[in-house]
């Protein structure tokens, strides 16, 4: 199959920090992709590069056979490239059901009505109905997560990105969290998702890949790469005693 | 679709009980000022075509800094642009007065793109100086037109007010109508704007322009229709103010105190980011006005204590702490489920 995102030496540098440095990776349509990385690693600025909030200093991006480097955010996200923020950034005065449907009506491009019924079941999906009326900004620290991954999921995506969602949640939460992007990742969407709790990344992805100062440190079949001596070093390195 | 959801019953409602009383009122209120003519005479007329178009500014100021975050304080360039458009349709053209006045918008939206141009390369405080800039721009520009008077400005012909309508008292009646339809019309645009599907947008981009963009909101096409759009309104207004004064001068109709620094006490006092606040914005800056109306200076030093008070204690301004308090909204501009 074909990729449908593809970056070629891509790098970013913020003053004399450079964050992402001559980074290439593909990501093959249908598939999940789970990215690993310390803290600082750059995962949420490689995000940032592909969604179109930042801009690459060098390099390109192709999305579904599509250079997209040098096109704004909102039209990535009418192509079909639909993110979580790992620091939330709800429509704080909007109520829960509206931030929803701003990402139905614009992503998807669709008539405000026509996307109400797949609003309800995204509310429904995660556990926000009986938040619908509410203001965006009074929501929890979870709940702006969830209402993250509502409002993502409402711009009807072809690839998803996931920053860091499970992170805060009791077990069962994150089993119902793992269940809940398998179905989406069943339903065709591609996936990549950052994640530190490891368990919940390999029970979705069929890859992993583990950035270091913003270059590939690893990349390959989940357990092959958690047990590679690379990894257990640089990134695992206390755990792996 | 993902995860097949079960869906529950629900209805999407957009009125609140407290939006059918507003629009009671509402009704009340135009039918009101409809008749006003009728029943009170030609003294009144004045000030309410003041209020009028004080609060169609503050409503055009408030899609901008309040929604569309684009902070500017240079909106005199086009209450100036239509004042001067005005005259220089009528006198040079030949158009008669009223159809001038939608020219003169026009002309101030038209005006307002390549500004855009340039101004929207800006951002913050560069902004907000930016359009100042402009606007002074402009004023040094119109300073230098011989047909309009130059500098010291000109005074609009006789024959030309007298187009309005050939008696004083039906002029005034002529312009109050004007008038109510600029400040009632720009009050309806900005609700049935607010309330459609670019509105959530818009909304979206007051909250969090990083997310509007991500979830595909044209941030900078959105802000541009509202840039122009408060521009043609600013226009129009402009072009009425000056056919009720009949005189202009480049000082005058690019004035920054006059045209945005009241403007944005009344947006900030009454409520940024909301139709509400400009109308209760209004009322205090109005009330105060009337009050201290014999004080000179200390109305100017109490608008401003006002405001200063309200934004270091509400920042979301009076109509902000109304609202948290009792959950009302009265121009139905939101969506609420309900779940059967
Ligand atoms: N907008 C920014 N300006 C300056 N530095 C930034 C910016 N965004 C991220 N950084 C820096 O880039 C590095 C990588 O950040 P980030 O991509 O958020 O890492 P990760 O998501 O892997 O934890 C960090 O050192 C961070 O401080
Ligand atoms: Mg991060």
């Amino acid at each position: 199959m074909a990729p449908i995102l593809r970056l070629e030496h891509v790098a970013k540098s913020f003053g004399a920090l450079k964050v992402i440095d001559d980074l290439s990776l593909a990501v093959e349509a249908g598939e999940a992709l789970g990215i690993l990385g310390p803290n600082g690693a750059g995962k949420t600025t490689l995000f940032n590069l592909v969604t179109g909030d930042l801009r690459v200093d060098a390099g390109a991006i192709e999305f579904d056979g599509r250079d997209v480097t040098a096109l704004p955010a909102h039209a990535r996200c009418r192509l079909g490239i639909g993110r979580t923020y790992q620091i939330p950034h709800p429509f704080g005065a909007m109520s829960v059901f509206e931030n929803v449907l701003a990402g139905a009506a614009f992503g998807a491009g669709r008539r405000e009505a026509e996307c109400y019924d797949r609003c309800i079941e995204l509310l429904v999906l995660t556990d926000l109905t009986r938040k619908a009326n509410q203001p965006a900004g009074s929501l929890t620290l979870l709940e702006r997560k969830r209402l993250e991954l509502a409002r993502a999921l409402a711009t009807a995506p072809k690839l998803l990105l996931l920053d860091e969602i499970a992170g805060g949640l009791t077990d069962s939460e994150c089993q119902a969290l793992i269940e809940t992007v398998q179905a989406v990742h069943a339903s065709g969407v591609s996936i990549v998702w950052i994640e530190h709790i490891v368990h919940a990344l390999i029970a979705v992805v069929g890859r992993l890949f583990v950035i270091n100062f913003g270059q590939k440190l690893a990349e390959g079949d989940p357990r092959a790469v958690m047990n590679s001596p690379q990894v257990q070093e640089v990134y695992m390195g206390i755990e792996a005693e | 679709m993902t995860a097949a959801a079960q869906i529950p019953a629900y209805r999407i409602e957009r009125s609140t009980r407290a939006s059918r009383l507003a629009l009671v009122g509402f009704v009340v209120a135009v039918v009101a000022l409809l008749s006003l003519p009728l029943w009170d005479g030609e003294d009144d007329l004045g000030s309410i075509v003041e209020i009028c178009y004080m609060l169609a500014l503050a409503q055009c100021w408030n899609l901008l800094a309040g929604y569309a975050g684009l902070v500017s304080v240079g909106q005199q360039a086009f209450v100036g642009i239509g004042g001067y458009a005005l005259f220089a349709f009528t006198i040079l053209l030949g158009v008669p007065p009223i159809p001038a006045v939608v020219l003169a918008g026009i002309a101030a939206a038209v005006l307002a793109f390549p500004t855009a141009l340039i101004v929207f390369r800006l951002r913050g405080a560069y902004f907000a100086i930016g359009t100042w800039v402009v606007a002074e721009v402009f004023r040094g520009v119109m300073g230098q037109i011989r047909a309009l008077g130059t500098g010291t400005g000109m005074s609009l012909p006789v024959a030309i007010s007298r187009a309005v309508a050939e008696s004083r008292a039906g002029r005034e009646i002529v312009l109050y109508y004007t008038g109510l339809a600029i400040g009632i019309g720009t009050v309806l645009m900005v609700f049935f704007w607010l309330r459609s599907r670019q509105g959530l947008a818009l909304t979206a981009i007051r909250d969090s322009e990083t997310a509007a963009g991500s979830v595909g909101v044209n941030n900078e096409r959105t802000k541009l229709a509202v840039y122009l759009i408060a521009a043609l309104a600013t226009g129009m207004i402009g072009a009425l103010i000056y056919l009720e004064k009949l005189r202009i001068s480049p000082d005058a109709a690019f004035d920054v105190i006059d045209w945005t620094a009241d403007v944005i006490f009344i947006v900030v006092i009454g409520g940024i980011g909301s139709i509400e606040g400009p109308f209760l914005g209004a009322l205090v800056f109005f009330g105060l006005r009337y009050l201290l109306a014999d004080y000179g200076a200390w109305y100017m030093i109490l608008l401003g204590a006002t405001a200063v008070v309200i934004m270091l204690r509400a920042p979301r301004g009076l109509w902000g702490l109304l609202a948290d308090r009792f959950d009302i909204q009265l121009f139905p501009v939101h969506r609420r489920v309900r779940l059967r």
